[in-house]
């Protein structure tokens, strides 16, 4: 079974770059463009793991963060931060609500596997079929 | 404001640049606003709180692509529309003064960022209102030109 991810963040860069980073590992990586849009795709596909911003249109990376505590079927789903904002009291805020980790921007591709790595085990993709 | 913002400002560039897309960063002393012309992509993004104000980054359209290209890995003849451009140069912006706001906040300034947003035009400058802090600084890197702007007012 692959590892499921969801990147939740309103720039299309960011999420590709997320997805690039798990494309050699056997993972399927979900997108969402909000909070709102990540509730619904957490709800519906049940990640192992969520990627999360912080600054978004509609529902931004904290409301859905308290959404997700809030809900009895997600709120184990462990959640990565990853944002601009690095200061001492956003990360303390993060620690707060429960966040497993947390990924300043700007990263590195390995940077955010290697979070990820931490939480589920990542095996490599496997070989295309012939 | 204690902060050197000027060192602030080549700090967030130099790391942002260097990070993200692998360039290295050539910071160009006593330029003007003539560094930059023609065709631009300036990425903004709000920093409200004890301080109000904008910071602006500035590219070529030309280097705006280039930049693009390297971020996702593609070639210039890949890039599907304006958009991708935009969210990229807006997302650069977001990381920018994202460094610049965490380093404020850790000196006991606290403010809060809003969504990039991205000014598209020719020969264009934002012109700061009377009483705002301008601070410029002037890179090349990858053959390209960027201009990073902090317009910033403290709040009474």
């Amino acid at each position: 079974m692959p590892v499921k991810i969801l990147s939740v963040d309103d720039s299309k860069m960011v999420r590709l770059i997320v997805t690039r980073a798990f494309k050699k590992f056997d993972c399927k990586v979900f997108e969402a463009s909000h909070g709102l849009d990540g509730m619904a795709t957490a709800a519906k596909e049940k990640p192992d793991v969520i990627i999360l911003d912080v600054t978004m249109p509609v529902m931004d990376g904290m409301e859905m963060l308290a959404a997700l505590k809030e809900n009895a079927d997600l709120k184990s789903i462990p959640v990565v931060m990853l944002t601009a904002e690095g200061s001492r009291d956003s990360l303390l805020a993060f620690a707060k609500m429960g966040v497993r980790d947390y990924l300043i921007k700007p990263f590195k591709e390995q940077d955010i596997v290697e979070k990820v790595s931490r939480i589920v085990t990542l095996a490599p993709a496997p070989a295309p079929a012939l | 404001m204690n902060t050197d913002l000027n060192a602030l400002l080549e700090s967030a560039a130099a790391t942002v640049f260097t990070t993200m897309l692998s360039y290295t960063v050539e910071f160009k002393q006593n330029e003007t606003d003539s560094f930059l012309d023609g065709e631009m992509v300036a990425g903004t993004v709000g920093l409200t709180g004890a301080f109000n104000g904008m910071i602006y980054l500035y590219a070529s359209t030309a280097f705006s692509r280039c930049i693009t290209c390297t971020m996702l890995s593609m070639k210039d003849s890949e890039i599907e529309s304006n958009e991708m451009v935009n969210d990229v140069i807006g997302e650069l912006t977001n990381m920018v003064a994202g460094h610049v706001k965490t380093k404020l906040d850790n000196g006991g300034t606290r403010c809060i960022m809003t969504i990039p947003t991205v000014v598209r035009g020719k020969d264009f400058r934002i012109a700061p209102v009377s009483g705002a802090i301008r601070k410029t600084v002037y890179f090349q890197c990858n053959g390209g030109k960027v201009l990073l702007e902090a317009l910033l007012k403290p709040q009474n």
